[in-house]
């Protein structure tokens, strides 16, 4: 049986009386990629907030493996196993990109921990093989701010899969991007399948098939439906409130 | 990789064999002035420290300093000769005579309300400690209960602002204790065992020069250990190093305290030299000057800033005493700041660095068909 990586029980939260997410329960298994569908201001965002910590809950749990980690704060929950990459892409803007691998590759978040020079060779070689990965090998000491916004995003993607988060979460990781980055993003989310659990919210639905195994659809902060691409096509429900009479496109 | 490049070590070594050779062509009168240069050239690095590095742009510095002053300046001024002969069995400051009410015992515990506070500070070794020590407690008080809050940016220059104001007020206010905005005058030396300092001597400015070389040679270790780096990461973008699992203000804290400790080393070594303690160390005025040297200097350069604050110092004391720019050496000084502002965003350091690169490049690219110009690489789509 598999092992249930995300275990997400009847959670909610209210913004001035909106029920922004509103029991929303979703278990995810070890290793999966679970894609996050739904239209503007269903809630997407919102529950990653709610994952990572950003946004405090009002009501039920949020389980990490068989930790329970509802309502810690932001860097604790990092340091349980969550890696999150925003919907803007967010990298160390004025340190070269070898250096934002080096700060997301510290195992210890303690100050004291760090107070030490240089990284260890299997560090090192952690590195490079991460920027063989992520594809800026020739990038390496280049200084953060001017990277392409496609490198920027891989770059971000890097820094989750180097900290060796368990589970990841990717908002929008296509936005903004031309087509041949799209592929690569794909491929690179590819890559990252396996060893990382992920949970995507997207809506580039090219892109969603390229990936998805399985989908779960927010409407109005809650689940929709669940299932395969081809279940969720025929789902009537599903149809109706969000993509419309001519099914995904 | 600890260094940038291989000129950054060899500006350290020189500029240290510079400050330690200086004594050679410096005559009495201008050793004592260049240690108070030197003081200052360490409260510029730890600006650039806490500004450049850490993202925080302390309008309150002088706060550090002037704690750490005031704490030395106690004790030599209980080590005074005017202190030891007022005819009690305890020193007493002359200026709590004056304050003290008629009548009132002439003795340190309780000549003036709160004298008693005085009584430690009859150790030396008692005010060196607490002049590392109250600015070590005041910034990591500060700095947890800001940091902790999420205050940032501006905020924290405003609040800074504020606490160094506010402190400055207090000590003019409790005249009888402080000596108000007269300050601590008067002052006996600083010895160790039977050696005394003489302001205008040598050991007094190795002895600054040497704990200079110390603080530019381990701030600079502290910001290429890891926790530097991390410390450089927060400050570019604190929610992607939040959600990378660091303890924030944890960071800015620890290095927030490890500015305001150089402050307060720096404070005891200007009362070592100057030979008073005044309020005017909390001026706003003075804690500005702090961030225009660093600015100058370039506050992303440990040692950059250091030389802009001597630099400056040493322009100012020139021009300010050539008598045709009396009347408008200040506007002088002026013009500098604004003019580097504009045309040099990174200060004499970031210049120094820029050029020094060039000439790296030139010989790598003299020596492989391909220089390492292109730094800025393309999608590789």
């Amino acid at each position: 049986m598999a092992v249930t990586a995300l275990l997400i029980d009847g959670i909610g939260v209210d913004f001035a009386g909106l029920k922004a997410v509103d029991n929303v329960s979703i278990a995810i298994n070890e290793g999966e990629l679970r894609v996050l569908l739904g239209a503007n201001g269903a809630g997407k965002t919102t529950l990653m907030d709610l994952i990572s910590g950003k946004t405090r809950s009002m009501r039920g749990r949020v389980f990490l493996y068989d930790t329970e980690i509802t309502n810690w704060p932001e860097h604790a929950i990092a340091r349980a196993g969550i890696g999150r990459k925003f919907q803007i892409p967010s990298v160390f803007r004025d340190l070269t990109v070898r250096r934002n691998l080096q700060v997301a590759s510290c195992r210890n978040p303690s100050v004291f921990a760090n107070l030490r020079l240089g990284f260890s060779a299997e560090a090192r070689q952690r590195i490079d093989q991460m920027l063989a990965v992520i594809g800026l090998e020739d990038a390496a000491e280049t200084t953060a701010a001017y990277l392409s916004h496609g490198q920027t995003q891989w770059l971000e993607m890097g820094l989750l899969m180097i900290q060796n988060a368990k589970l990841i979460l990717l908002d929008e990781p296509t936005a903004g991007m031309t087509v041949a980055e799209t592929r690569k993003t794909a491929e690179l989310i590819r890559k990252m399948r396996g060893q990382h659990t992920i949970l995507v919210v997207e809506h580039d639905m090219a892109f969603v098939r390229e990936i998805a195994e399985k989908i779960t659809v927010m409407h109005l902060g809650q689940v929709l439906a669940e299932g395969s691409i081809a279940a969720i096509e025929a789902n009537p429900k599903v149809r109706a409130a969000y993509l419309g009479s001519k099914g995904i496109a | 990789m600890l260094f940038k490049n291989h000129y950054e070590p060899l500006a350290y070594a020189i500029f240290i064999a510079a400050i330690l050779a200086a004594p050679l062509v410096l005559d009495e009168f201008w050793l004592n002035r260049f240690s108070k240069y030197l003081v200052f050239g360490m409260l510029g690095s730890a600006v650039a420290l806490s500004w450049g590095y850490a993202g925080i742009l302390n309008l309150g510095q002088g706060l550090f300093f002037g704690a750490g002053a005031y704490m030395l300046a106690m004790s030599l001024k209980l080590a005074s000769p005017t202190s030891l002969q007022q005819g009690s069995s305890t020193p007493v400051p002359d200026f709590m005579l004056w304050n003290a009410e008629p009548g009132a015992p002439t003795q340190l515990c309780c000549i003036v309300k709160g004298s008693a506070l005085w009584l430690p500070f009859q150790s030396q070794w008692f005010g060196v400690a607490m002049g590392l020590a109250v600015p070590v407690v005041l910034a990591t008080v500060l700095g947890s209960v800001v940091f902790a809050k999420r205050i940032s940016g501006t905020f924290v220059s405003i609040i800074t602002l504020a606490l160094v104001l506010l402190v400055r007020l207090l000590i003019i206010d409790a005249q009888p204790l402080t000596n108000g905005f007269n300050g601590l005058t008067d002052l006996g030396s600083f010895h160790i065992g039977d050696f005394t300092f003489d302001p205008y001597g040598l050991e007094s400015y190795y002895l600054i020069a040497g704990l200079l070389s110390l603080v530019l040679v381990g701030t600079r270790l502290l910001i290429s250990t890891r926790a530097g780096l991390i410390l450089q990461a927060t400050r570019d973008d604190e929610v992607r190093a939040r959600y990378l699992g660091f303890n924030v203000p944890h960071y800015k804290t620890f290095f927030f305290v490890i500015s305001a400790a150089i402050c307060g080393v720096a404070g005891m070594l200007y009362v070592l030299v100057s030979e008073f303690a005044s309020p005017t160390f909390m001026d706003l005025s003075f804690s500005i000057t702090m961030v225009v040297w660093a600015a100058v200097g370039g506050r992303a350069s440990i040692l950059g800033a250091c030389i802009g604050a001597i630099l400056i110092n040493m322009i100012e004391a020139k021009i300010s005493e050539t008598k045709a720019l009396v009347e408008v050496w200040k506007a002088i000084i002026g013009l500098i700041f604004v003019l580097v502002v504009l045309f040099l965003p990174r200060g004499l350091g970031g210049l120094a660095h820029d050029l020094c690169r060039g000439l790296w490049r030139r010989r790598v690219s003299g020596t492989s068909p391909v220089g390492k110009t292109g730094t800025i690489s393309h999608p590789a789509a």
